[in-house]
């Protein structure tokens, strides 16, 4: 199984409650943005918006570019990072085809903190609902057997969380029901 | 379309788009989420609690769940208020909530900021000499009540108007006319006049 | 709203005129997403504005500031020209036709074009678009309200689905989504100046039903008032209070307005809010009472002001109505933080404080729970009695058990009753009503005629007389009378005729027709008038706006007078206002919370990038807004093609700001909020509603310059 998130364009209308969801779920500082929403062709015909974060990519160009091995993928997919190891370099960030990953803001120097990033809810290496897992990493909600708070709070559900076979099999449905029309 | 491109590229490889469901193969994992394609529920806790089957505390033991509503606009979202000794700790998503159905906009979504806010108000205060003074609620409602009291007497009831509010409850609101009405006027408005 | 946001799941059509849904009421766009993809409904918006939800039509009308009624009638004509409209339910359900169609002859698709700037061929083409996807939902807010003509707007949405034969139907009705939390439950309790709770007016019949609700004596509320004409006139209201302490325009009351008091709302909604500032600076006493430092204490700049820290509501408790008229128990979550008092408590300070704490809560012990229970005693016309508070938390405790398609709960402990016991809830066992005017259920399960407000029968101008009752066979299942009826007498005032006429299968306030004829408006069939303020000076020869009104909620109104051709020529640019979905109101909450801030940091004005290049004005840059009555902001310009290349967008979340001007120093060190900017409502113009005096803030004029 792979978990994964699919954001539906025709249902996304950019209200940002994923965005806030997440914030507010993982107390994360301002400038921090595990998920964001683009807007494309913003005000002319056509336009559409997208909910995006770490994709958690079956074949992660981040792991690949790491230069301390820090980012892992647990059994369900799911890509984490251990910030222990993390050392700011950035090369995640050039790899990652969605500019998933996301530094506090530079210090004097241009100095990069420790990356972060979504964790689809999951926390991370720390010992699991420990202070210094909610400190680094966030809420752990796929321990407690809860969904990742942005798209439980997605107001169209367009953003669908879960395994992948599941989530696009919801999306399979609701492209066959829209007609060829609103594909 | 190229928002559809991103996705079709971060679908499984191999997978293709059916149109009859039932030809798509499930594992009991599968299964397990309770989601169905049109009511779009994201993904059920079962599925991610057979996932995770190895842990099963929350990080609140003592918590509990209170049943609330939004207090942005007049859709009526549901939200579990999760709260431990007295103070709110997590929202939670209210997925069988009939009408939000979990679904929050940005401002719902941080509901929770309305009690944990830095910016909460958090004394009386009272403007003088250009500068904001605390004072005590005593002081606050003896000096503010004096005062209308007095402009009543001078000048008659409508010399006072009252600007109620849209996001009080209906008890409250119902009290805010009560109020205008025995006080002696019709100068009580609210939002919903503009 | 006459039928609920799920109910929008059986619409085959979505109309929105004057709304920006997926901005303002973002949730409730799961349920419009539905019916366009599963009922291949067309969403049709029309709008100045290519919105957020534009962005989702399938059908967008760009239409010309405050010319809603000559587009709506436009598409009446069309329906009854074509013979598209429900001639059934015209016959059966609803008078004034004849008068409607006189008056609709007038807005031929070129007509409409002329005014609206919508192409003939749109207008017809809309038009069969409606009559070819049955039931479809009629859905505005504010774009449609605040015009100096906004209660004809209203009125020619609800004509247009009378016409469709879309009320009273599952997927049609009137469907305004309204804004704040608890609007529908506040205006249900009428703070507003012209009526007491559940709509019953000022006339004496109702202070002695609400005397007898309280169990005071009506003398002593009568001498409560300066005399006992001002017990019967109608207040100032919220738009326009302020000329109460300015006088800039003649009053009519005996006294100047010395004292306001703003509990749970702030002030930057008002418009040409230079103004209301000077208000402040005259008052003796400002009171305000919020759970955040608002604007309104930052624009005190005199020491006449008192800051009172209410709780949020979750601190409190209480019944809340959401747009489609269901209650929930909003319970509290935590105890009050910091030194903040709930808003009981703080009314129980004053009440205690004017000496009449014992007759105020004379039937209140239990707070609020007992007031819950007075408010069911009371409010008969709109059908609150079934409004207890331990069936609105039963409701609340099992929400899950409700039918997401229906809204009805099905088993459980609410079974057969709808989520929130949508009003009029007749009775302690009444389900509660999920689309008004329908007539295919029993009263008593839910179903409801037109209610039959006006008598039994009407002369028109022309000597035409009509029967203003249903026409015959018209009636809910299991009716005594099975045709037109009038109001059970005395079912305002007494519960037990209420009971009555349910068990005789009836609704107690009769069944009538739908009126298209209002002889008690000033148009009795919509029409359009030109915007005090308009861009089009040819057009208010042809369509003027009213005659000033001298004693209007006790201010003189200017409508003629206010209304100048030459004033295009100097301000030649429309400005529109609108919600943005990061903030809310006048965003003294959301701006103070940092993630909503970060998102949304600033104001600006959506410009045309033609109109921008021909005022010099690129991406980015500051630029200065002035209205004809002296208000001038200077905000960022953002060039969008989301506006046409006459008008302008500002979002109205924004203060902070004056003409300039920072307020910053305004507020106590630590209570200012994230994000600050200008109020778009310094530069909003005069006009205002001929009939609820709502302000006309979606059909100003402006001009601007680079800054």
């Amino acid at each position: 199984m792979a978990m994964k998130f699919i954001c539906d364009t025709e249902r996304c209308i950019a209200c940002y409650g994923c965005v806030v969801a997440c914030k507010e779920g993982h107390h994360l500082p301002i400038g921090v943005n595990r998920r964001r929403v683009v807007i494309v062709n913003e005000g002319k015909p056509g336009e559409k918006s997208i909910s995006i974060a770490c994709m958690h990519c079956s074949d992660a160009p981040c792991m690949a570019v790491c230069p301390t091995k820090c980012i892992y993928k647990r059994e369900d997919g799911i890509v984490l990072h251990d910030k222990t190891k993390c050392i700011g370099c950035g090369y995640c960030l050039m790899a990652c085809p969605f500019g998933a990953p996301q530094f506090p803001k530079s210090g004097p120097f241009g100095a990069r903190g420790v990356m972060d990033k979504c964790t689809f809810c999951a926390g991370g290496p720390a010992p699991t609902f420990s202070e210094q897992e909610k400190q680094l990493y966030g809420q752990n909600r796929i321990a407690e057997g809860k969904v990742p708070l942005c798209a439980g709070m997605c107001s169209t559900k367009a953003l669908l969380a879960g395994d992948s076979e599941v989530i696009s099999e919801i999306y399979t449905q609701r492209v066959a029901k829209r007609g060829a029309a609103n594909l | 379309m190229a928002a559809r491109k991103i996705i079709s590229r971060k679908a499984p490889s191999g997978r293709k788009f059916t149109l009859n469901p039932k030809v798509a193969r499930r594992s009991f994992m599968k299964i397990a989420a309770a989601v169905t394609a049109l009511t779009g529920l994201a993904l059920s806790g079962r599925l991610t609690k057979e996932a995770e089957a190895k842990a099963k505390k929350s990080p609140y033991s003592q918590s509990k769940i209170v049943r609330t509503i939004c207090t942005y606009c007049s859709v009526g979202c549901g939200i579990y208020a999760e709260v431990e000794n007295d103070v709110w700790v997590r929202q939670e998503i209210a997925q069988d909530h009939p009408v939000s159905r979990g679904g929050h906009c940005c401002k719902g979504a941080g509901a929770i900021d309305m009690v944990n806010s830095e910016k909460r108000l958090k004394y009386p205060l009272k403007r003088q000499n250009g500068r904001w003074v605390k004072i005590s609620w005593e002081q606050a409602m003896d000096e503010i009540c004096s005062k209308l009291l007095d402009i009543r007497k001078k000048y008659g009831p409508d010399a006072v108007h009252w600007n109620g509010s849209a996001k009080v409850s209906t008890e409250m609101a119902y009290l805010q006319r009560k109020l205008a009405a025995f006080w002696g006027t019709n100068n009580i408005d609210h939002q919903a006049r503009i | 709203m006459t039928n609920h946001f799920n109910d929008i799941r059986h619409s085959k059509l979505l109309f929105f005129i004057g709304s920006n849904a997926a901005e303002a009421h973002p949730v409730a766009m799961q349920y419009i997403l539905y019916a366009k993809e599963v009922n291949n409904a067309p969403v049709i918006v029309v709008d100045p504005r290519f919105t957020k939800l534009a962005a989702k039509a399938t059908d967008y009308v760009r239409i010309r500031p405050g010319t809603d009624t000559a587009f709506l009638m436009g598409l009446i004509n069309q329906l009854i020209q074509n013979d598209w409209y429900d001639k059934e339910f015209v016959r059966t359900r609803v008078a004034g036709f004849e008068e409607l169609k006189k008056e609709a002859s007038h807005y031929t698709p070129e007509v409409v074009e002329d005014i609206t700037g919508v192409p003939a061929k749109e207008v017809v083409r809309i038009a069969k678009l409606l009559a070819d996807n049955r039931p479809g939902t009629v859905i505005w807010c504010m774009g449609i309200t605040q015009h100096h003509i906004g209660s004809s707007n209203t009125r020619a949405c609800c004509i247009l689905q009378l016409m469709l034969g879309n009320m009273g139907k599952s997927g049609g009705g009137t469907n305004i989504f309204r804004g704040h939390d608890n609007v529908q439950g506040a205006t249900d309790m009428c703070v507003l100046s012209h009526s007491l709770p559940g709509y019953y007016g000022l006339s004496d019949k109702a202070w002695k039903h609400w005397c007898k609700v309280w169990g005071v004596d009506y003398e002593w509320i009568k001498s409560r008032f300066y005399n006992k004409k001002y017990m019967n006139k109608p207040g100032f209201t919220l738009a326009r209070w302020y000329q109460g302490v300015i006088q800039e325009d003649k009053i009519t009351q005996y006294t100047p307005i010395k004292a306001v008091v703003f509990w749970g709302i702030s002030s930057q909604s008002i418009s040409q809010y230079h103004k209301v500032k000077k208000a402040f600076e005259q008052l003796d006493l400002v009171v305000v009472i919020d759970p955040f430092f608002n604007t309104t204490a930052a624009m005190c700049e005199k020491d006449n002001v008192y800051v009172l820290p209410s709780t949020s509501q979750y601190e409190t408790e209480g019944s809340v109505t959401s747009s489609c008229r269901q209650a929930q128990w909003r319970y509290k979550v935590v105890n009050p933080v910091y030194d903040s008092k709930t808003d009981y408590e703080i009314m129980e300070e004053f009440v205690k404080r004017f000496g009449f704490a014992d007759k105020f809560y004379k039937n209140i012990k239990k707070i609020p729970e007992d007031i819950t229970r007075e408010i069911a005693n009371g409010c008969l016309t709109i059908g609150l009695c079934g409004w207890l508070p331990e069936r609105i938390k039963k409701h609340t405790d099992n929400w899950h058990t409700f039918d997401i398609d229906t809204l009805q709960a099905k088993g459980g402990p609410c079974d057969g009753e709808y989520y929130g016991l949508p009003w009029p809830c007749w009775t302690e066992d009444h389900p509660g009503t999920p689309i008004l005017y329908d007539i295919s259920k029993p009263v008593a399960k839910g179903g409801l005629p037109f209610r039959a407000r006006f008598g039994t029968e009407y002369t028109y101008p022309d000597g035409r007389k009509e029967n203003l009752l249903a026409a015959e066979g018209v009636a809910n299942p299991g009716s005594e009378i099975m045709g037109g009826y009038p109001e059970f007498p005395g079912w305002k005032t007494d519960k037990n005729v209420i009971k009555e006429a349910i068990k005789r299968g009836m609704a107690p306030f009769g069944n009538a027709r739908a009126r298209c004829y209002c002889w008690n408006f000033p148009d009795p069939v919509p029409k359009h008038r030109e915007p005090l303020h308009s861009p089009r000076p040819d057009l208010i020869k042809k369509y003027p706006t009213y005659p000033d009104k001298p004693d209007h909620y006790r201010v003189y109104t200017r409508y003629k007078s206010e209304q100048k051709p030459e004033l295009a020529k100097e301000f030649p640019i429309v400005l529109i206002t609108g919600r943005v979905v990061e903030h809310m109101g006048g965003g003294d909450e959301t701006r103070s919370n940092k993630y909503l801030a970060e998102l949304m940091p600033e104001v600006y004005a959506e410009i045309n990038p033609r109109l921008a290049n021909d005022y010099g004005l690129r991406d980015g840059e500051m630029v200065w807004i002035e209205s004809p009555e002296g208000g001038r902001i200077k905000i960022k310009v953002k060039v969008t093609e989301r506006v046409d290349d006459k008008t302008i967008f500002i979002p109205y979340s924004f203060s902070g700001m004056f003409m300039g001007r920072s307020m910053l120093s305004n507020y106590p060190q630590g209570f200012e909020p994230y994000a600050i900017g200008e109020p778009a409502n310094i530069v909003t113009n005069y006009g205002y509603d001929i009939k609820t005096q709502i302000q006309g803030t979606k059909e100003c004029l402006c001009r601007i310059k680079k800054a």
